[in-house]
C-alpha cells in the first residue's frame, strides 16, 4: 500500500523533525502508553506528544538487572532499558515524561527514569475503580498535568486550543475506530499488521499528518474489494503489544491465522469512543479517557473488560482468541486461568495463552503453541 | 504395490521416523500397519538425523525414498525436513497417536527431552486444549539425563533402581542445577542412591499432576514421549493422579505415528487428496 510507504517515510524524519523543532524552542512531552494520557493537552500547550511505545528487544531488558528485580513486566523493564542506555533517541529527545500510574509496572517506569536519568518525569495516578470520587482523582490528575504543561511551555491552554485538539484526536479515533470496523465479518480489507502499525505509527507520527494518512486510508479501503478467505479469524488480546515485538502477529500469519481485532491495555490506541467538545473540556475528557476507557486487567471489578472481550469475539465474528501477555504482568496472567472458562460458557470459542519477555529462545515452543491452536480451529471447523 | 505414508518426528534429543502401509476401503483410508519405525538421536545436526532415521525405516522394511507417497514432519525441528510434504505440531500428533492405539483415550502426557505437554483430545482425536511447559529442562528428559549422570547410574535403569527405596526423601527444587546440588547432598549424607532416584520421579510427577490439573483429568490418561519408558516416573505418576495410565509399547514414537497418520489422510488411492489446511504461503 503507498500510503504505508509514505507513513513509513513520515516516520523516517520524524526524529530529524523533532530535533529541528526542539531547536525553534518546541517542547516534545513523552508518555508512556495505556490511553490514559489525553494527548489533546499537549497539543494545546503547543508541545508535540509522543508515546513511548518500543519493544520486543530482549538485550534492552537484559540491561536493567542493574536498576531493577526481575519481575517487572517485560515491557515496563524495556522502557527502563531504554531510559538509562538511550538506546532508544525518542527517549533523549523528550523535555518531559508524563507517567499516568497505572499500575506499579508502570510505577516502576516513573521512579527509576526519575531516579537514574536526567529526564524530568511527571507521575500521576489512575484510580482502578470508576465512580465519582475517582473520576475526581483523575480530573485532579490531569488538571495538574495542564499546569504543567503551561509552565514547560510556557502557553496558556485556552479553550479554543483544546477543543482544536479535541477535535483533531477525535477524528483520529473516529478514522481508526471506522477502519477497524471494516474487519467485523467476512473477507478483511487490512491486515492486523498494518492496522497495528498504523496504530503505533500514530504514538509518533505528526497528529495532522496522520490524520491525513488515516483519511486517504479509510477512502482507499472502501473502494477496495477484499479477497474472500478461511482463514481463522482471531482475537488478539493482553496486555502490551510493543512497537518492535511482531513475532506473534508474525507466527499466526505463517500459521495461516488472521488477526481481525486486538484488544491491548498498551499498543492499541483506544478508539471506541470521542471526547465530547462542548461544555467542559477538562471534565469531557476525563470522561472519555478515564470513565469510558475499557479499563485494563488491573481495574475492579473486572466484568467490563471481560465484558468487552466476549463482545468483540461475537461482534468480529473471531474463530478464536489468542491472550498474549508479558512476563509477570501478574494482573493479566491471573485472568488468564480462569477468562477461558467464561470464554467457552458465553462463545463457546477456545483460548491460547502465550507469554513473553522478549527471550529469542522463545520462538519454537512459541511457534508450536501458536500453530497447533490453528491446527485446532481448522480441525474443529473441518469436524 | 502398497500405499506407504512417513511421519517423522525430529524432537529435541531424538529424531523418530515411522513408515505406515495404508490400506483403502471405498476411497478412504481405512487400515493402517507400521511397516518400521526407527529411533536416532538427534544430535547437533537435525537434518541429518532425519535423513538417517527415514533411511534405517526405509531398509527395514524394504522400501525406497520414492516409495513414500506423502511425508509429515512434526517436532522441535519439523522445518527443517525438506523432503516433507507438510508440517503438523507435535501435540496434534501426539493425540492423533495416541488416539489411534487407545480409542478411549481423553489425557495425553507426553513428557520428551525438552519440555512436557499435558493434551486433552476430543472423541474425534482432535485436540481440544493443550498446556505446554518449556520454561526450563525441569521435569524432562534432559532433567533425568542430568539426575543419572550425578547418581553414576545409565539412564535406562533409573527407573528400576527406584523400585529398591526404603526411604522417603524428597527432591524440593525442581530447578535442574539445583536439584542436581539436591541430589549430590543427599548422596553424601549416605541415602541410597534408589532412595534418591525414588524422589527424583516424585519431582517429576508433582509437576506434571499440577499441568494435567490446570486442564482437569479426564480419564483414560495415556502418556507418551521417551520418558514413559522410565517405569518409575510412570508409577510415581499413577500414584499422583490416581490413575493407571494407559502407555504405548513405544511411546516414543508417537508424535512419527500420529504424523503418518495425519499423512494416510492426505491421500487417496489414486493421488493427493485436497490437502487441510496448511500456511497461508
Amino acid at each position: 500500500m503507498e500510503i504505508m510507504h509514505k507513513l513509513a517515510s513520515h516516520l523516517k524524519t520524524r526524529l530529524v523533525e523533532l530535533n529541528r523543532a526542539k531547536q525553534q524552542g518546541r517542547k516534545i512531552v513523552g508518555y508512556t502508553p495505556g490511553g490514559y494520557l489525553p494527548e489533546e493537552l499537549i497539543l494545546a500547550s503547543g508541545a508535540i506528544p509522543i508515546c513511548l511505545i518500543r519493544g520486543g528487544d530482549h538485550s534492552v531488558v537484559e540491561l536493567t538487572g542493574a536498576y531493577l528485580c526481575r519481575w517487572i513486566d517485560t515491557f515496563c523493564r524495556a522502557q527502563i532499558g531504554y531510559a538509562v542506555s538511550g538506546d532508544d533517541p525518542y527517549y533523549s529527545i523528550v523535555d518531559l515524561l508524563a507517567i499516568p500510574i497505572t499500575d506499579n509496572h508502570i510505577r516502576a517506569i516513573s521512579d527509576i527514569t526519575d531516579h537514574s536519568t536526567d529526564i524530568e518525569v511527571f507521575p500521576f495516578g489512575v484510580p482502578h475503580m470508576k465512580e465519582e470520587s475517582t473520576f475526581s482523582y483523575y480530573l485532579h490528575g490531569i488538571t495538574r498535568l495542564k499546569a504543567k504543561l503551561e509552565a514547560l511551555t510556557g502557553t496558556e491552554i485556552t479553550k479554543p486550543k483544546l477543543r482544536e485538539a479535541i477535535s483533531l484526536c477525535n477524528r483520529e479515533r473516529e478514522l481508526f475506530r471506522e477502519i477497524s470496523l471494516m474487519r467485523k465479518s467476512g473477507p478483511v480489507p487490512i491486515s492486523s499488521r498494518d492496522f497495528v502499525a498504523l496504530n503505533h505509527a500514530s504514538f509518533l507520527a505528526d497528529k495532522e499528518v496522520m490524520v491525513e494518512i488515516l483519511e486517504s486510508l479509510y477512502k482507499e479501503l472502501k473502494g477496495r474489494i477484499a479477497l474472500p478467505d478461511g482463514h481463522p479469524r482471531i482475537l488478539l488480546t493482553g496486555s502490551t503489544l510493543a512497537m518492535g515485538d511482531s513475532r506473534v502477529l508474525d507466527l499466526i500469519d505463517e500459521a495461516g491465522g488472521e488477526v481481525v481485532i486486538e484488544e491491548f491495555a498498551e499498543g492499541i490506541r483506544p478508539y471506541w469512543e470521542n471526547v465530547n467538545p462542548d461544555g467542559d473540556l477538562m471534565k469531557a475528557l476525563a470522561e472519555c479517557y478515564f470513565m469510558q476507557r475499557v479499563p485494563p486487567a488491573w481495574f475492579r471489578p473486572g466484568n467490563e473488560r471481560r465484558d468487552f472481550l466476549i463482545k468483540l469475539a461475537k461482534d468480529f465474528n473471531v474463530d478464536g482468541v489468542i491472550w498474549y501477555q508479558l512476563m509477570y504482568r501478574e494482573s493479566y496472567k491471573t485472568e488468564s486461568y480462569y477468562f477461558p472458562d467464561k470464554l467457552k460458557r458465553d462463545t463457546g470459542l477456545r483460548m491460547l495463552t502465550v507469554e513473553s519477555d522478549y527471550d529469542p529462545s522463545e520462538m519454537g515452543p512459541l511457534r508450536t503453541r501458536i500453530e497447533t491452536f490453528i491446527e485446532t480451529i481448522r480441525g474443529k471447523r473441518h469436524g | 504395490m502398497p500405499t506407504i505414508v512417513a511421519g517423522v518426528d525430529v524432537g529435541s534429543v531424538a529424531t523418530k521416523v515411522v513408515l505406515l502401509d495404508v490400506g483403502f476401503e471405498k476411497g478412504c483410508a481405512s487400515s493402517f500397519n507400521i511397516k518400521s519405525f526407527s529411533v536416532k538421536q538427534s544430535g547437533a545436526a537435525f537434518l541429518k538425523a532425519a535423513e538417517d532415521a527415514l533411511a534405517e525405516a526405509l531398509d527395514l522394511a524394504g522400501l525406497m525414498f520414492k516409495d513414500v507417497r506423502y511425508t509429515i514432519s512434526t517436532g522441535y525441528g519439523r522445518q527443517i525436513v525438506p523432503f516433507a510434504d507438510k508440517q503438523v505440531t507435535e501435540i496434534s500428533c501426539h493425540a492423533r497417536g495416541a488416539k489411534h492405539l487407545f480409542p478411549d483415550v481423553h489425557t495425553i502426557i507426553d513428557i520428551g527431552g525438552q519440555d512436557s505437554k499435558t493434551i486433552r483430545v476430543d472423541s474425534q482425536g482432535g485436540v481440544s486444549n493443550f498446556i505446554m511447559n518449556d520454561k526450563c529442562a525441569a521435569g524432562t528428559g534432559r532433567f533425568l539425563e542430568v539426575m543419572a549422570r550425578a547418581l553414576g547410574v545409565k539412564l535406562q535403569e533409573l527407573g528400576t533402581l527406584s523400585f529398591q527405596s526404603k526411604n522417603d526423601i524428597e527432591v524440593s527444587s525442581m530447578c535442574t542445577v539445583f536439584a542436581e546440588s539436591e541430589v549430590i547432598s543427599y548422596l553424601s549424607k549416605g541415602f541410597d542412591k534408589s532412595d534418591v532416584a525414588a524422589a527424583i520421579h516424585n519431582a517429576i510427577a508433582r509437576r506434571v499432576a499440577g499441568m494435567v490439573g490446570q486442564l482437569g483429568l479426564v480419564e483414560r490418561v495415556a502418556m507418551t514421549g521417551g520418558v514413559a519408558k522410565n517405569p518409575g516416573v510412570v508409577r510415581s505418576l499413577e500414584m499422583k493422579l490416581g490413575t493407571t495410565l494407559l502407555l504405548p509399547e513405544e511411546p516414543q514414537i508417537m508424535g512419527a505415528l500420529g504424523a503418518a497418520l495425519i499423512a494416510a489422510g492426505q491421500i487417496s488411492p489414486d493421488g493427493i487428496s485436497s490437502a487441510v489446511g496448511g500456511s497461508k504461503a
